[in-house]
């Protein structure tokens, strides 16, 4: 066990949403969604997660930003449990975790310009200091330059806003970047754009990385380590490397043999 | 007596007042075969099916020349290409949700198809739409087809979508991003039912897609499109494999998989820098070249035609060449 | 670092917008004709609506000093017609704006507070659907005596709750997006979000269905005072110049025809207005041409 506390992590974190009632007098049903999940970053490091869609992912990821409170377990920032932090201390969670959505178009206010929405994050955390510096330095971060400040979302490309939510993000200076399927929603090429800033950011500037994806190839690609969740419970953790080429869990072979490529395409085995 | 081709597109242009988003595209499939149309997120692919269908939105327009079953698509009025859809032609659309009616049984929907069509009774149709669904792998047919389709889960509504499209016998069903909605195994699941369902029929397959691996396991000609043209054309195995424009090649540059990467996290993706010119602004010339590596003044001045390399390219990528990453 | 394009993209030419612009204009001019109409009465009349001119009775339209003519009485018909254009403003813009006020407080509130509120609000608003506007009118009309204030009331407790709907089905939508989950990270209240973040996004929505409850207010007003339960003299109303015409039928039809063209013509263009509207200010329309 290493020494430092991880920047990030839960602990046996159980999660259950109760199902709307079928009848006016029937006590609602509960499910679980996740179930006794354990789950940690350290500084610098790239995790992925991956799963089938309704496995639980965008729920940890609540649970992992503090939007969420855990029905039960601990999550903790920095080795403190932040349910348990003083309103300073909280504070310092919200800046230092932020959080890079699905998909761009809708995770950018269409009435607001870029500008606006990237100061944001900044005015509801009330920090201080010259923002506009800032926003210079984190726009060429994401390989954009300040005439973007004055456009409205609409006048960009997917690619482009999702470099932009990843500005957004980046704008209080955070140790720890979630990203909840950030490259679902984009073409093959610019995809490809989008996981390189990532990867450089990890790189550059020592940010923690929690990269969430159903597609193991592209969690492979990003990250240094990855977890397999299904049915709300981790199924498999270990370099992608071994999940891709020695899957022991089914639903980790399951994954893997759904990876479709152009080799196994062209010759004739895909399906 | 066999039919040749399952549809011929002669020269379609497709466009709204002055802008095309569709600007001369000329292929064909033949009947029983499966072609796949390829091309980033605003190139003109969902246009194009739609102008095969007759269902462009309210002021766009199709010219050129669409031949199907005999007659020409574009000629027809909307009275007898309503009567094709669904029997002769059929499509599958990206959003099942939103081509089902929220309002009524999926298992009726099916029989609505088969009823109106095939001239069976209703209950015969209902019949042959619990047959369908069995076929589809559903579980439990009789119980889901008096569900909503809220109450499925969308790779089931994916599969109600294709046997709705199958239920006629089509001779060509247009597959438009059937699986870009769903997740990786759900995904490969739907693939696998569409590819039997349609050779078991003998319906010719066009698959619309973004994703390269798709059209790699599901088709055996290959149309490359950008910004409203074909800029590649030719089987499968040689556009995958040699790929002769650039626009092909670097998006088989950018997929992230197994023989792309390196799995410990030391490789880097190869992007195509820039994104896709909006239709009011195309450059001149090949349309590709701003974001081209080996772009010349003369594809900055005028367009190329595809020739016999199968690419419309003025410098096409030598055939030597491995495809793999240049960082 | 992999080269970015940062230019966006150029503005889309205007031309486009042709057929729509036209829808948009010919409302905008019925519009502003109709409101200039009401805003002169204030100032000038060429004669006075309300005293009646026996020796002039029935002039046809064209004759000197009269416009439009005259009615059975001997009154001005374009005098009547400016004023009623005034009652008519009042009462159809009030009726929706008080509508929109109270419908968009109440349809955000449900969105965004939870079950309880939703469930509460939505009830309310089918219940107040189900009892049609004429009896709220009617009603009101018998307990508090009818008139031009009674009418606005009825009306917008006729349109609250459809505006309640509409406002409540736009915030949902909206609420939905990516870009609430971002606010509500940044520990952004819920009022906020939807001062900041809905509002705006639902402006479009709330614009486009004032002018069409405006111009449902104009007709819904004209059938009162038809039947007599809207306005009373000395307000005029073209519902109740339909309604005086009706009696005097057999004698001079074209009595009948100045209040019915105008309230056709004003209603018309407000609703090509609010088409016109909803066209260049609809975001998803917006969205997917850009
Ligand atoms: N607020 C909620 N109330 C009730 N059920 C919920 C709620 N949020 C999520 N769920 C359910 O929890 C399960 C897991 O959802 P979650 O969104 O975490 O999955 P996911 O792995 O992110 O899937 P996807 O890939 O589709 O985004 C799903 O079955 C979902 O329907
Ligand atoms: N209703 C519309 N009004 C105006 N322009 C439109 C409309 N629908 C599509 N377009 C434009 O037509 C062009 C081609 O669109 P099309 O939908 O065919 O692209 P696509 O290749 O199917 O992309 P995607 O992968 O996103 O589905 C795009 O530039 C798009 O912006
Ligand atoms: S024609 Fe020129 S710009 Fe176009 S793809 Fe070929 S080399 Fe590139
Ligand atoms: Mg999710
Ligand atoms: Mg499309």
């Amino acid at each position: 066990m290493s020494p430092v506390p991880p920047v990030l992590a839960m602990e046996q974190v159980t999660q259950a949403y109760s199902h709307p009632r079928t009848a006016l007098f029937r006590a609602p049903g509960t499910f679980t969604v996740l179930d006794c999940i354990d789950f940690h970053v350290h500084a610098g490091e790239a995790v992925g997660l991956v799963g089938e869609s309704g496995a639980g992912k965008t729920t940890l990821t609540r649970i992992l930003t503090g939007m969420e409170k855990p029905q039960s377990g601990r999550v903790l920032f920095e080795g403190a449990d932040i349910w348990q932090a003083g309103p300073a201390e909280r504070a310092r969670f919200r800046r230092s975790v932020q959080m890079v959505l699905q998909n761009p178009r809708s995770s950018l206010d269409p009435r607001m310009k870029i500008g606006t929405a990237l100061l944001e994050p900044m005015r509801s955390l009330r920090i201080d200091g010259n923002h506009l510096d800032r926003l210079t330095e984190v726009l060429g971060q994401v390989g954009l330059d300040t005439s973007a400040l004055e456009r409205f979302p609409h006048e960009f490309s997917g690619g482009q806003l999702q470099r932009i939510a990843i500005a957004r993000a980046l704008m209080p200076n955070p140790r720890v970047l979630v990203a909840d399927e950030p490259v679902s929603a984009l073409d093959v090429s610019i995809q490809a754009q989008v996981l390189n800033l990532l990867k450089d950011l990890v790189r550059d500037l020592g940010l923690s990385l929690v990269f969430i994806a159903h597609d193991l190839s592209v969690v492979a690609y990003t990250t240094h380590r990855a977890s397999v969740i299904a049915g709300g419970r981790i199924v498999e953790t270990g370099p992608p490397v071994e999940l891709f080429t020695r899957p022991k869990a089914p639903q980790t072979q399951n994954l893997v043999s759904a990876v479709l490529t152009v080799n196994s395409g062209l010759s004739g085995n895909a399906l | 007596m066999s039919v040749p081709n399952a549809i011929e597109v002669v020269d379609l242009v497709v466009g709204v007042d002055e802008l095309s988003a569709v600007r001369g595209v000329s292929f064909a499939v033949p009947a029983r075969g499966r072609m796949g149309l390829v091309g980033e997120s605003g190139s003109g692919k969902s246009m194009t099916a739609m102008a095969l269908m007759g269902l462009l939105p309210p002021g766009w327009q199709a010219r050129g020349r669409v031949l199907h079953d005999g007659v020409d698509l574009l000629t027809l009025s909307d009275k007898a290409l309503s009567s094709r859809r669904g029997r002769t032609i059929s499509m599958v659309f990206q959003d099942p949700m939103s081509s089902l009616n929220p309002v009524r049984r999926v298992g009726d929907q099916i029989a609505d198809v088969i009823h109106r069509h095939m001239g069976v009774t209703r209950r015969a149709a209902h019949a042959q739409a619990i047959d369908l669904m069995t076929q589809m792998n559903l579980p439990r047919p009789e119980q889901l087809a008096r569900a909503f389709p809220h109450q499925i889960s969308g790779g089931q509504k994916q599969r109600i979508m294709i046997a709705m499209a199958l239920a006629c016998y089509p001779q060509l069903i247009i597959a438009d991003e059937p699986t870009t909605a769903l997740d990786v195994t759900v995904q490969k699941q739907v693939l696998r039912l569409l590819n039997a369902a349609t050779r078991e029929r003998n319906s010719a397959l066009l698959m619309i897609t973004h994703d390269l691996p798709v059209i790699a396991a599901m088709c055996d000609t290959v149309a490359v499109m950008y910004a409203g043209r074909i800029v590649e054309h030719g089987p499968v195995q040689k556009v995958f494999r040699t790929p002769r424009h650039h626009y092909t090649r670097g998006l088989l540059d950018s997929q992230p998989t197994m023989d792309n990467i390196a799995l410990d996290g030391s490789s880097r993706l190869h992007s195509i820098p820039g994104m896709v010119p909006p239709l009011h602004a195309l450059p001149s010339g090949c349309a590709f070249h701003p974001r081209c590596p080996a772009a010349t003044d003369r594809c900055r001045t005028s367009m190329p035609e595809i020739d016999a390399t199968g690419a419309a390219c003025w410098h096409p990528v030598p055939v030597a060449a491995p495809a793999e990453a240049a960082s | 670092m992999s080269a970015a394009a940062t230019t966006p993209v150029p503005a889309r030419p205007k031309k486009r917008r042709g057929r729509r612009n036209l829808t948009l204009t010919i409302g905008l001019v019925v519009t502003i004709a109709f409101i200039a109409m009401a805003a002169v009465s204030f100032f000038y009349l060429p004669h006075n609506p309300n005293v009646p001119r026996i020796p002039d009775r029935l002039l046809p339209a064209g004759s000197p000093r009269y416009l439009l003519g005259t009615d059975a009485l001997g009154r001005d018909i374009f005098s009547q017609l400016m004023v009623g254009a005034r009652t008519s403003l009042m009462v159809g813009a009030g009726g929706a704006l008080i509508a929109l006020v109270i419908g968009t407080i109440a349809g955000l509130s449900a969105a965004a507070f939870g079950r309880i509120a939703d469930e509460t609000i939505s009830r309310s608003a089918d219940i107040m659907l189900s009892i049609p506007g004429m009896v709220t009118a009617l009603v009101l009309a018998a307990t508090i005596g009818s008139g031009t204030l009674t009418t606005i009331l009825a009306l917008s407790a006729f349109f609250t709750p459809s505006f309640t709907r509409v406002i409540r089905s736009a915030a949902l939508s909206v609420l939905q997006e990516d870009f609430i989950t971002a606010a509500r990270l940044y520990a952004r209240p819920t009022w906020f979000i939807l001062l900041r973040h809905v509002l705006p996004n639902v402006a479009g929505v709330m614009i486009v269905q004032f002018t069409l409850y405006f111009a449902a207010g104009i007709l819904t007003e004209a059938g009162l005072s038809y039947l007599g339960v809207g306005v009373t003299r000395p307000s005029i109303s073209w519902g109740m110049m339909l309604n005086e015409a009706q009696q005097q039928v057999g004698i001079s039809s074209p009595l009948a025809m100045w209040p019915g063209l105008s309230i056709v013509i004003v209603v018309l263009g407000l609703n090509l207005l609010g088409d016109g509207l909803r066209d260049v200010l609809d975001p998803k329309l917006a969205r997917r041409t850009s």
